[in-house]
């Protein structure tokens, strides 16, 4: 695999930043989010990165990518939290993407191209409304019928889901016992019924009712019957650095941010950056997102060299950047007093977005019961 | 040290017993239908059951009985909190009762008194606190906010910030500047002022969790009669340090934690996780015990307050109810997030529309989530109105431990 070097890295970086800069401040992201009867992000703006190459960075070049790995993934991921974009990133580039890449057979991947292209969004949908974080409790049923599969069951909300052309839903063979298998599953296939709703992040989102929804059996994700959850798993980790990767730029924009109104805003006679307490707030929030990039940033590593404690990498990423992403968000808020309380601040919609992402996949308190009991 | 006396009263299980059923009986069906479903109040819902407690002269119980009210003690105050928390009542809203009462019967003319002590306990009339400006937050004495003396007179020209209900407010008890020479503090009055008088517009600001609560309130040309001054010109930062005060005790709102709590056990017992409800995990059972050791010592500091003000005539000390407000507002936040932390396996939806009575839309998740969210969003603010915890902390510093 050619990956890219440091120097690539950075040009992606650069362009990236400045491409979102340019296009997408904060009125723009507030006019692509509330866009009456709009899906809550731009689909112009989702041409464009298809455009610009940045959606297949991490897709392999038979599909139209550029071959990249997680890292180079994560450089995109982290531009757009940076920038607070709305498009579906994670689900379609990160979980949707990967689980077909890893699993799907070479008709189904097929669809990269499409993904690459920026003309197919994808979602996974897994998580139940009984799993909670659990990944390992799946009840929805895929019922073998001839040469097709029925599906019933409920997933609980998936963001941008209301958007994916194709759901990419996990199901039980045959029966509460049975293998856990994926499928593709378009997400305008009688008898599913999406709950469409605003995120606490302003992005929406839907649950899936699964009633009866017939597929065929080329929609099962891969050629064999074994039991996937352990690539679910593998997949959600993929989702987990993703969204470690997109708090991190949201962290490193709250901090810039902060320092800029502390170094305006004037309170007993003089700028409130003067202030040595809140010169120590912000040199923590600095220092905690330091720490959520540094870790990300070997779980990145650790992912592209395949090594063996990838797994627990990642996972030690996830409890960092929570931690980190509940401190700098909230102190956000808290530094600009008053003014961090209004919608018309963007300080507000960072605390939110970070928010969303800690609790994307499980939260610090989970992962770190996971961690305790490996 | 532990000086503090506590009667044995056991009295106060009758006390807490007629809270508890009157709570049962009057808390109007619809209402008790909204709060727990989370939904919003409209002001004549609140209305009716504030002049419900108004009645009883609850509102105002822990005012002395030379005032109106009754002269609760430490233990009774908390009483009432609990009951009203455990019944899901909703809150009380502390403008009039806890911020603008206090100050009125303690600095207040006679004839101030008599206008405006009765609408307050009996929730007749509302009230708005003008305090904070653009440019004077935390550094409250520099505000701008001018008045006048013209004959009978002032001349009010400013604006205020932040305002919290005053669109629904009939009176607003505004901090103005009266002399701009000399140490600023000493330049400010206290004044009252109808809302309803011509010059005062009032303009609406979202918040970050999407209602409408704050407002900036612009006063032009606007003629106050200069008997609704408090006290003397120039003495208003006396008056504002004591109700800021009151205020801080009142900004630790015990009924709202226990209600929160009960939500957070309510949530955990309905939420599953691996198919397992969340209330068998340990991890939950031993935040939640957590949660509730706090909420002790925060009633222990509170009951100390409350004593305190009993006994300082009207307000407690500056730094009691720093020290409180710090630990009570840190408290509250912790609160709501664990309730969100339980949210967030649904997804963390916000669907806003729900928060309306009315909607028919399919809520996601339990039934009180959105107003959950809200009341979590929102309280994001509680370190920061009040006067912020870096403030309370600045306060302690220098008044308790002389630095
Ligand atoms: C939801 C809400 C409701 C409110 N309701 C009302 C109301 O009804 N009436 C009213 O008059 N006001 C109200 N306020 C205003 C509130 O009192 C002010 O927001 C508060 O005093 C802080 O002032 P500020 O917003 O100007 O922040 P700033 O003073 O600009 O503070 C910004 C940050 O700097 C910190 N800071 C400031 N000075 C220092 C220092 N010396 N040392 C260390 N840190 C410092 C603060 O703690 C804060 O974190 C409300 C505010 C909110 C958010």
């Amino acid at each position: 695999m050619p990956g890219f070097d440091s120097d690539e890295r950075k040009l992606l970086d650069e362009s990236l930043q400045s491409f979102l800069t340019d296009t997408y401040d904060f009125e723009a992201f507030k006019r692509h989010m509330r866009t009456e009867d709009g899906p809550g992000f731009s689909t112009q703006a989702w041409s464009q990165y298809a455009e610009q190459g940045w959606l297949g960075v991490a897709l392999p070049e038979y599909a139209g990518g550029i071959g990249g790995g997680m890292t180079e993934l994560a450089i995109v991921l982290a531009a757009a939290g940076r920038h607070l974009a709305l498009e579906p990133f994670i689900g379609t580039l990160v979980t949707g993407a990967m689980a077909i890449e890893k699993a799907g057979t070479a008709g189904q991947q097929a669809i990269l191209a499409d993904v690459a292209g920026g003309t197919k969004m994808l979602a996974l949908c897994h998580a139940e409304p009984q799993a909670g974080y659990a990944r390992d409790y799946v009840a929805t049923i895929a019922r073998k019928d001839g040469d097709a599969y029925v599906l019933d069951g409920e997933k609980s909300f998936t963001l941008h889901a209301h958007a994916a052309d194709v759901l990419v839903v996990s199901a039980r063979v045959g029966d509460a016992s049975g293998p856990a298998q994926l499928f593709l599953v378009p997400r305008d296939a009688s008898g599913a019924t999406l709950n469409v709703a605003p995120a606490l992040d302003g992005r929406q989102g839907a649950t899936v009712t699964l009633n009866g929804i017939q597929v065929g059996s080329d929609a099962r994700l891969g050629d064999n019957d074994d039991d996937r959850l352990d690539l679910i798993s593998d997949i959600i980790d993929l989702g987990v650095l993703g969204s470690c990767a997109e708090a991190v730029g949201a962290m490193a924009a709250v901090t810039d941010i902060c320092v800029d109104y502390l170094k305006t805003r004037e309170q007993f006679g003089q700028p409130l950056s003067k202030f040595q307490v809140l010169q120590h707030r912000l040199v923590d929030m600095s220092v905690s997102t330091e720490e959520a990039r540094a870790s990300v940033h070997a779980a990145l590593q650790s992912v592209d060299d395949k090594r063996p404690g990838a797994k627990t990498a990642i996972w030690h990423a996830k409890v960092q950047t929570c931690r980190s992403a509940r401190f700098v968000g909230a102190q956000g808020v808290q530094l600009h007093g008053g003014m961090g309380m209004t919608d018309e601040l963007v300080v507000g919609h960072y605390y939110k977005r970070l928010a969303q992402l800690e609790a994307m996949f499980g939260d610090a308190e989970w992962y770190l019961g996971q961690l305790s009991m490996a | 040290m532990f000086i503090r006396t506590v009667a044995e009263d056991t009295s106060l299980d009758a006390f807490r017993e007629e809270i508890r059923s009157f709570c049962e009986t009057e808390l109007p069906a619809e209402v008790r239908r909204k709060q727990s479903a989370g939904q919003h109040l409209e002001r004549e819902e609140y209305d009716d059951w504030l002049k419900r407690l108004g009645a009883k002269g609850w509102l105002t119980g822990k005012w002395p009985a030379e005032h109106g009210g009754h002269g609760w003690s430490p233990e009774q105050h908390l009483i009432f909190s609990e009951e009203l928390g455990r019944a899901g009542a909703p809150p009380i809203v502390p403008f009039g009762a806890v911020m603008a009462g206090p100050v009125i019967y303690t600095f207040g003319s006679e004839a101030q008194k008599q206008q405006h002590l009765p609408g307050i306990m009996k929730n007749d009339v509302w009230w708005c606190q003008g305090y904070s400006e653009p440019g004077a937050g935390s550094d409250l004495a520099n505000l701008k906010t001018k008045a006048v003396r013209d004959g009978d007179d002032y001349i009010v020209n400013g604006q205020k910030i932040w305002t919290s209900q005053a669109h629904w407010a009939d009176w607003i008890f505004c901090l103005v500047r009266t002399n701009s020479d000399g140490k600023k503090q000493q330049g400010i009055s206290f004044l009252l002022i109808d809302m309803k008088t011509p010059g005062i517009e009032v303009r609406p600001i979202i918040s970050i969790a999407l209602g409408h609560h704050l407002n900036e309130v612009f006063f032009t040309d606007v003629r106050v009669p200069a008997s609704n001054l408090i006290g003397e010109e120039g003495n208003g930062w006396t008056y504002a340090k004591f109700l800021l005060a009151n205020e801080r005790v009142g900004n630790v709102d015990i009924a709202k934690f226990e209600h929160y709590l009960d939500e957070l056990r309510k949530l955990t017992a309905n939420t599953h996780e691996g198919g397992r409800p969340l209330s068998e995990d340990p991890s939950f059972k031993r935040r939640i015990a957590e949660l509730e050791v706090n909420l002790a010592t925060v009633k222990a500091l509170m009951a100390d307050q409350l004593a305190a003000t009993r006994e300082h005539g009207g307000a407690p000390t500056m730094m009691g109810a720093a020290a409180l407000k710090l630990r009570g507002t840190e408290l509250q936040q912790s609160i709501m997030q664990a309730n969100v932390d339980v949210l967030a396996r649904y997804g963390l939806v916000y669907q806003t529309d729900a928060l309306h009575a009315g909607w028919n839309g399919e809520a996601i998740g339990p039934e009180a989530t959105a107003g959950l969210m809200y009341e979590h969003l929102y309280r994001r603010a509680a370190t920061i109105y009040g006067g912020s915890s870096e403030i309370q902390k600045n306060i302690i510093a220098k008044g308790a431990l002389g630095l």
